[in-house]
């Protein structure tokens, strides 16, 4: 099923640990130049930044190609129906490009062939409302078969995911699955209750599946998996955050209860409450990092939207405790970690083991230094802005270029 | 570990071999000593598992909730609260986060110095931010600099230039670049005829002097590792101002249309520049800035003058291959060695 063999993408793997500790001073470079020889594969892959624009400009042309296609030589009366197959087509085309460059040209996390696939899926949805459900792509025949769009666009996705191991077709599928429920029922509650119970089946078949790859190079991708499924279900299954009418009105609108029955309210919001421990316990129990991370975001946004949920009024200080607990719990998890033997305790560490987590902060504080500040400091040049009345926007180290 | 027990597991297929088979492997073999084996299959299995990123998060977080609530209740309730109070509050939370980076710094150095502890950086970011929160508070009730907005930049940016560099802090360098470039758009805004040619070029200065510093401080010696960022932000700023010289001179119907040649040609030399810079340094993302910021510069001034769809797509088609193919030729010639 995968389009790539078990033994080069281990091998790929185990390639770039080599160079992480070597990075680290865990190896010297003789040894990783000894065991660099172990590790060679078929693949070809390139860095961050050129998959990037490779990616960019696959998709320039597939898209230009698709136009050019039609403007040429589709005939002005062309039905519609007719259309839609020839995107069908084009779906085709772009899957069996991707297939291609991946096994003949070995292309493994490369652009080109993440923007074939990703183009497939695309004209697959296109396609199937427009050959099927004619006129625009946003019309709808009420005939109840209007989700066979989202539906084979989260299938085909999934397969994206499995084949190629992109990581970004899982939350694509993920994203197809919300469309679902709208097909079948307008209660919003029911709709809520489908896409979690989609997900927590998910769920159910990774936990099934991943065990049997913990040491091997699938887990990353299934522990990602698994880190965004949990938080699609704390998604759902908040609606502060969830629906769109209740965002809105999130700072100071009447809270929308009357949209849910009032038992479906209230159970949401004790499940706000299980499930962020409960997914950190999992993560904590398994180390598994990007489960953790999903444990700490929903714990935070359980804090952020409880006053939401009760109804009762946000104060201009709230951000200011929770900033207090986030840092207050980053220094005590840190001192009690370093007060563990060797500064460890039960399996965990504080110290930095990689050298990817000093890569990533050093980018991060790069960017985020930038940023931020634009978003929560007072501004100095808004001319309207005065303190105490209310005003509050800009940056305080902003930019007008 | 329920399940995950220390051993290798089986290879499912004849040449597939997990890291823990490898690693067992290499220590038969005498290529990696015992304790090597022993660590490195620690970390293989997250043993131990390392939370360093995970915390730094949390207190970067932290720190931003903090100074956006801090803000927020000091616009709301300033009145209430009275001058005095916020004024004493901030002083006393910059007061100490500065107290103790000074008190805990270690000796300064000219090249990179690790944080002594896993808070220091936060708490200096905290202060800087404060800063920022204190002294617009101070210039919006007292008006201790007159309204010259400029100036509390330009100060606040020389501060953060001397902490980032004291204590070797990128999120502090950050925002003294960007306060740098606050400083130079407030400076036109008080021109009685500001345009947009006006700010493109303090821009293009701005991002010349950022380059040029970082180039010259890294000459030095002094923080080499903060070159990336100087270099990061001056390419964004300078190509952002050359693009929008080439779209705004070229949709003009003055006489100030031809000028758009020597906006375009500029753009070439950047697009020139950071793609050499790029290939020499192995900085991939200077490769990706030439390559898109030129493609649109470029298809640009082509496009405008295509009639019809056919053409245009076709150009799209036919341009879009070309730069596909030079950017695989580039990504072969510096494959990671897979």
């Amino acid at each position: 099923m995968r389009a790539y063999r078990a033994s080069s993408e281990e091998a790929l793997r185990a390639r770039n640990l080599l160079k992480d500790w070597t990075g680290e001073g865990f190896l010297t470079l003789a040894q990783y130049l000894r065991l660099a020889q172990d590790t060679v594969c078929d693949l070809r892959t390139t860095n961050i930044f050129l998959r990037l624009v490779l990616f960019l400009f696959t998709l320039i042309i597939v898209g230009a190609a698709a136009a050019l296609f039609f403007v040429v030589l589709s005939p002005p009366s062309a039905q519609v129906q007719t259309i839609g197959v020839i995107l069908l087509i084009f779906a085709a085309i772009a899957y069996a490009a991707a297939e291609f460059a991946v096994s003949q040209a070995r292309l493994y996390r490369y652009g080109i062939e993440e923007a074939l696939a990703v183009c497939s899926v695309g004209f697959l949805c296109l396609g199937l409302q427009t050959a099927f459900f004619s006129g625009g792509p946003y019309s709808t025949k009420p005939d109840g078969t209007e989700f066979l769009v989202p539906a084979a666009g989260a299938i085909a996705s999934l397969w994206i995911w499995r084949r190629f191991g992109l990581p970004y077709a899982f939350p694509a599928a993920m994203i197809f699955v919300l469309y679902l429920p709208n097909h079948w029922t307008s209660s919003h509650s029911a709709q809520h209750v489908i896409v979690a119970t989609f997900y927590a089946a998910g769920l159910a078949s990774v936990a099934a599946v991943r065990s049997r790859h913990r040491f091997d190079y699938l887990n990353d991708g299934y522990s990602l998996v698994e880190a965004l499924l949990w938080l699609g279900i704390y998604l759902a299954i908040n609606l502060q955050l969830s629906s769109l009418s209740l965002l809105v009105q999130w700072w100071g609108g009447p809270r929308a209860a009357t949209e849910f029955p009032t038992w479906f309210y209230w159970a949401t919001w004790v499940l706000t409450w299980c499930l962020p421990p409960m997914v950190l316990a999992r993560g904590l129990r398994r180390k598994d990092r990007f489960v953790i991370a999903v444990g700490a975001i929903a714990a935070v946004l359980t804090l952020v939207t409880n006053k939401p949920y009760l109804g009762w009024q946000r104060h201009s200080w709230d951000p200011m405790l929770l900033g207090a607990v986030l840092i207050g719990a980053a220094l005590l998890i840190r001192r009690w970690l370093a007060a563990g033997q060797g500064g460890t305790r039960h399996g965990f560490t504080a110290q930095r083991l990689s050298g990817k987590d000093k890569h990533w902060l050093s980018e991060g504080s790069a960017v985020l230094g930038v940023v931020a500040p634009q978003v929560i400091t007072p501004s100095p040049q808004n001319p309207d802005f005065r303190f105490g009345g209310g005003g509050f926007s800009g940056g305080g180290a902003s930019s007008d270029f | 570990m329920p399940g995950y027990g220390s051993a290798a597991p089986r290879p499912a297929k004849k040449d597939f071999m997990t890291i823990l088979t490898r690693l067992e492997q290499w220590k038969e073999q005498g290529i990696i000593s015992p304790e090597q084996h022993a660590h490195l299959a620690g970390l293989s299995r997250g043993e131990p598992f390392s939370l360093y990123l995970e915390l730094n998060i949390l207190l970067y977080a932290g720190v931003l909730a903090f100074v956006a609530g801090l803000g927020w209740t000091v616009t709301t309730w300033s009145h209430q609260l009275g001058d005095v109070l916020v004024v004493t509050i901030l002083s006393a939370i910059l007061a100490a986060c500065f107290w103790y980076c000074f008190a805990r710094a270690p000796a300064w150095s000219p090249a990179e110095t690790p944080s002594p502890a896993l808070i220091f950086d936060y708490v200096l970011y905290l202060g800087s931010l404060t800063w920022c929160v204190e002294l617009a508070y101070l210039e919006n009730r007292f008006h201790v600099l007159s309204g010259q907005w400029d100036l509390y930049l330009l100060a606040t940016a020389g501060l953060f230039f001397l902490l980032a560099y004291r204590f070797d802090n990128r999120f502090v360098l950050s925002l003294a670049l960007s306060s740098l470039a606050g400083w130079f758009g407030l400076t036109i805004s008080h021109w009685p005829s500001h345009q947009d040619a006006e700010y493109r070029l303090y821009a293009l200065l701005y991002s010349l002097i950022v380059g040029a510093a970082g180039a010259l401080l890294d000459r030095r010696g002094l923080k080499s590792h903060f070159l990336g960022t100087y270099l990061n932000i001056a390419a964004n700023v300078l190509f952002w101002a050359l693009l929008s010289g080439v779209f705004e001179t070229t949709f003009a119907h003055d006489e100030t249309v031809q000028s758009y040649g020597v906006w375009f040609v500029a753009l070439l030399a950047a697009c020139g520049a950071s793609l050499a810079w790029g290939l020499a340094r192995r900085e991939f993302v200077f490769v990706a800035y030439a390559a898109v910021y030129g493609y649109v510069g470029v298809s640009f001034l082509l496009v405008r003058n295509l009639t019809g769809a056919t053409a245009v797509l076709s150009y799209f088609v036919v341009t879009g291959i070309a730069m596909l193919v030079a950017l695989v030729l580039i990504a072969r010639r510096f494959a990671r060695t897979a």
